[in-house]
């Protein structure tokens, strides 16, 4: 009654790998963004902010992201207020790549050598002008690997978010493998799909570290 | 994943908790009224209960029972898949208004949401062809049984077979039913979601129910003290199991009668 064709599991399994990029764009870019903003924040001197931002990074690092969309989802809904699978899962995706982007951009920060900021601000450069001409380009090339580990890890990270009702791909494979009993074959794709969507990341990676010349500081 | 099911399960006994204190006394019925939808939690995962076809589409005797719900209220349907670790949130939080899922009846579970008449049997029995003859576990003697390692039925079936049962085990449901499939067992013993999906990949081999390991039928679950909406879905089961419909799903999808359902 319901066959399933390799065509079938493949075509299924592609369909689905849509919305695991599509969480994993919003993880990049909402992380990415607000993990900049909390990077730039406790630089700046702000001691308040510094705790702040310290604690946050505390929160969403030592909480799973299970429990982070699960609560965002159901737990926000207990108050009254209606949140959408889509609002949740964007909130917690952000809340918990920008939580790692910032403490990982914060140690390549912290790794330029102190002089590069007393120089830079000897020369009177303002701060956003130490920021942007000294500090970041130089933490850029210590960022690339770490970065793109982390970014790779969120791709794979996306498929929780079948907890609040995302049929994305490992979820998408778990409903096939279970109708077609073929379970070596479906998670055998759902893991090649994987493969195919983080190794270019990892490819583009190696070619940007190429091209700033990152073993040469 | 064992303790990440009991957090889960905590979790949401303490989600409701916290709704209970907030509960309003308006019914889920009137708001599935006014917008004309009423939003079903369903399994996906499940077979033959709640399963996908090639285009992805749910199909099953969960879904089969939702539609048969909306239209006798007279709504529209939105089918929402769950898994167990999360259908009884769904519920509490009202992102569903009913849970078609397998669901069994238990102590834990009815502190926190109500639970309408049973719909449908769930259960795990022993299976052989039409031909064997079994009537009872001392027919078993001698014969060779499939079981899965470890699962329920194998608990259960060390229980109550005799010693000279010859019984074969297997490290999965697959491998389980692919054996008794090609002929390796004369029995299997298995839940039924499983002798539906054998008999739907070999609709040729004439495979039967033969007897009861254990029964947990299943239930539609509604919010705990939405009286209102629990007594209109039990008017639409009850009717349905007086007109034959419910029988009639049992043996599309289970190709077993209902039985006695509780009520």
């Amino acid at each position: 009654m319901v066959d399933f064709t390799l065509w079938d599991i493949v075509r299924n399994l592609l369909l689905a790998a849509r919305w695991t990029v599509i969480l994993s764009v919003i993880a990049f870019i909402g992380g990415g963004l607000a993990g900049l903003i909390l990077l730039v924040l406790p630089l700046t001197g702000n001691r308040v902010a510094e705790l702040a931002i310290g604690g946050y990074v505390q929160v969403f690092q030592g909480t799973p992201l299970l429990m982070q969309l699960f609560l965002l989802y159901f737990g926000i809904a207990l108050f009254g207020v209606d949140t959408s699978a889509w609002t949740a899962a964007c909130a917690a995706l952000t809340l918990y790549s920008s939580a790692y982007l910032t403490e990982i951009w914060r140690g390549c920060v912290a790794s330029i050598p102190r002089g590069q900021w007393e120089a830079s601000s000897s020369l009177a450069l303002s701060f956003g002008q130490q920021l942007g001409h000294v500090i970041l380009p130089q933490a850029l090339k210590v960022a690339v690997p770490p970065t793109v580990g982390f970014l790779v890890q969120v791709i794979k990270g996306t498929a929780l978010a079948s907890v609040i009702g995302f049929v994305e791909l490992t979820k998408a494979g778990g409903m096939i493998a279970n109708v077609t009993y073929q379970p070596m074959l479906v998670y055998g794709c759902v893991a090649l799909i994987y493969f195919a969507l983080c190794f270019p990341i990892s490819l583009y990676a190696g070619s940007l570290e190429r091209k700033l010349n990152v073993g040469r500081r | 994943m064992l303790s990440k099911r009991h957090f889960l399960f905590a979790l949401s006994l303490s989600l409701a908790t916290a709704a209970m204190g907030s509960a309003h006394a308006q019914s889920g019925l009137d708001d599935i009224m006014k917008a004309k939808l009423v939003k079903v939690g369903i399994p996906t995962d499940y077979p033959p209960y709640g399963f996908v076809g090639p285009d992805l589409k749910p199909m099953g005797l969960d879904i089969d029972i939702a539609n048969l719900i909306a239209e006798k209220m007279g709504v529209k349907m939105e089918l929402v898949p769950v898994v167990s670790a999360n259908r009884i949130p769904y519920l509490q939080t009202k992102k569903v208004d009913l849970v078609v899922s397998t669901l069994g009846r238990n102590e834990e579970r009815m502190k926190v949401i109500d639970f309408s008449v049973a719909y449908a049997p769930f259960y795990q029995g022993v299976f052989a062809m039409k031909s064997t003859a079994i009537k009872s576990f001392d027919d078993l003697a001698g014969k060779s049984v499939a079981v899965t390692r470890g699962a329920m039925e194998d608990e259960m079936l060390a229980k109550v077979a005799p010693p000279t049962t010859d019984v074969k085990r297997f490290e999965d449901q697959a491998a389980t039913t692919a054996a008794f499939a090609a002929g390796q067992t004369q029995v299997i013993a298995t839940s039924v979601s499983n002798i539906g999906v054998l008999s739907q990949r070999n609709p040729s081999l004439p495979v039967e129910y033969k007897l009861l390991l254990r029964d947990s039928p299943c239930f539609v679950g509604i919010l705990k003290g939405d009286d209102a909406l629990r007594t209109k879905v039990n008017d639409i089961l009850l009717a349905a199991k007086a007109d034959g419909t419910l029988e009639k799903l049992s043996q599309k999808w289970l190709k077993r009668s209902t039985g006695d359902l509780p009520l």
